[in-house]
């Protein structure tokens, strides 16, 4: 996969989460939260694509300065290390990625994010999707990068589906105990919908 | 119905109303860096600053609270949201000193992220920073493990406290260890009416029947559990006062600050009518109340209800919270 590939996946995502900022915020209500999800993602998806850079590891890392820089929260902070966590797993210069390094790069952003985050699978997080999109993506080593993407956005996809009556452990919903367990998580579904941008599925 | 308030882009909610209190305070307050609210009048660099993060739209607190007696900054995220960890840092980094920095931050997941992030990077700097957690919420029950257990206004005499120690020139272990007394002392409980609409979107964030109230409610509107029909004003006190007892686990003799939190459509005078209900509870308990609060100090836009805080004064408590204060929405004469 090639710099300016990975660029226009961040691209469709940035439209994906676009399209669907006010079902995102319906979802975060829904489940307890107090329904800005939508507005949340929104704003970290486009101060993400606002940084480039010459190869992937300054893309990332201007990309996590651009959205912690600009937006608050905790969407911010997790994709802030989700990218930093990317960042760290490339070398320097690398302009194009093989299967190990598209596997080692997400591998990389997923331990960043578990540093930040006590949440894991079952807990009605965005780690419903990440998770098990992760695992997928490296699992799927083999069959070429396209096909590895698109193994991780359908596992993500499965996972933010799952989160549809599980009760949530984490966030501000957790407070809501039997009453949070209706509806998909908000933050897994927009993870799942970049997930299935970068795949372009 | 569609949101009723008085708003312009509501990208620019949080910049605006900062810029407002640095107008209107502008003896108090000033804005450092776009969203750090930093003292007009420095404390002076040998005593122990305190700074603190948290979201916006919960207005006075938490930058209502920076001034002479209590905080030395507080950075502001955005509506609902904390700020980033980076701009946590340089709010650290500038109020780094020989005497200390202790960053004062509530049990929200997104504050404890930012501040876990700025804090790594801190230590590796060699910065003199400490952390005290704010966990007063009793809504999960007062043996709950703690990161169940939400910050809430209790915040607000903490640093009361905290900052009088650190106004006087107390070291920081003796700052921290105040403010520890205090934290371990003190319990909260939050009750909704109604609730609030997000000030970005015109979510209603939350929902209760016109008939219910709901014992627990945080301070974004997320439930807490609790949903009961409604009770008049002196069963809700009863019903609240009594958890809150137990929690601090409070007995005849002991001294207690009672603060009844206006959560922002709730009038002043039924903050009034239950504090009083609460005030008579402790007082035939034998409790002995110093001078409570019945006011907004950390509120959620127009969600009616309020938070009923308890804290068991330590010793010395009694007198931290009388101390000079000069902030914009707290201030006190000292004695």
């Amino acid at each position: 996969m090639t710099l300016g590939e990975f660029r226009q996946g961040w691209l469709r995502a940035q439209a994906a989460v676009r399209s669907r900022e006010r079902e995102f915020s319906e979802l975060d209500a829904a489940s307890g939260g107090d329904g800005d999800h939508g507005t949340a993602i929104v704003a970290a998806l486009d101060a993400m694509v606002s940084a480039e850079g010459a190869d992937f590891k300054e893309s990332l890392e201007r990309m996590a300065e651009a959205l912690e820089e600009r937006v608050s929260g905790s969407t911010s902070s997790l994709y802030g290390s989700w990218l930093e966590g990317m960042a760290g797993a490339v070398g320097e210069g690398v302009q194009e990625l093989d299967e190990g390094g598209l596997a080692a790069l997400f591998e990389g952003g997923l331990e960043e994010v578990e540093a930040a985050t006590g949440a894991r699978v079952g807990d009605k997080t965005l780690m419903d999707a990440l998770i098990p999109a992760t695992v997928a993506l490296s699992k799927a080593s083999g069959a070429g990068e396209a096909a590895m993407l698109e193994a991780g956005a359908r596992a993500a996809l499965a996972g933010a589906a799952a989160t549809d009556g599980m009760v949530a452990r984490f966030g501000r919903a957790r407070n809501l105990g039997e009453r949070s367990r209706g509806g998909i998580d908000a933050g897994a579904a927009s993870m799942a919908a970049i997930w299935a941008a970068l795949a372009a599925i | 119905m569609p949101m009723k308030k008085f708003l312009n882009n509501p990208a620019d909610l949080t910049a605006e109303l900062l810029d407002g209190l640095q107008r209107a305070y502008c003896d108090k307050v000033r804005i450092e860096q776009e969203r750090i609210v930093v003292r007009t009048n420095p404390k002076p660099p040998d005593k122990v600053a305190l700074v603190t993060l948290g979201g916006t739209g919960h207005e006075p607190a938490l930058s209502g609270f920076v001034g002479e007696g209590m905080l030395d900054a507080a950075v502001a995220g955005d509506i609902f949201a904390a700020p980033g960890a980076a701009k946590l840092y340089e709010a650290l980094e500038r109020f780094n000193r020989p005497a200390g920095v202790i960053l004062v931050t509530l049990n929200h997941n997104g504050d404890r992220m930012s501040a876990s992030k700025a804090l790594r990077k801190a230590q590796k700097a060699g910065l003199n920073v400490r952390e005290i957690i704010v966990h007063e919420d009793i809504a999960q029950g007062p043996d709950a493990p703690i990161d169940q257990r939400r910050g809430l206004g209790g915040c607000i005499p903490l640093i009361k406290v905290m900052g009088a120690a650190a106004e006087k020139g107390c070291p920081l272990d003796e700052v921290l260890a105040i403010g520890e007394a205090f934290n371990s002392n003190m319990a909260t409980l939050s009750v909704a009416l109604r609730t609030a609409t997000h000030p970005q979107n015109g979510a209603e964030i939350g929902s209760l029947a016109e008939d219910e109230m709901e014992i627990g409610m945080g301070q974004h509107g997320e439930g807490g559990g609790g949903v009961l029909k409604m009770c008049t004003a002196d069963e809700t006190a009863r019903m609240m006062v009594e958890r809150l007892m137990a929690a601090v686990k409070i007995t005849p003799g002991d001294q207690a600050l009672l603060i009844i939190n206006g959560s922002g459509a709730t009038t002043t005078m039924e903050l009034l009518i239950v504090y009083r209900a609460a005030a008579k509870i402790l007082e035939e308990a034998g409790v002995s109340l110093v001078p409570g609060l019945a006011d907004e100090l950390l509120t959620v836009q127009e969600m009616a209800g309020f938070q009923m805080i308890l804290c068991k004064l330590p010793q010395g408590a009694d007198e931290l919270l009388r101390a000079k204060a000069n902030t914009p929405y707290w201030t006190s004469l000292g004695v």
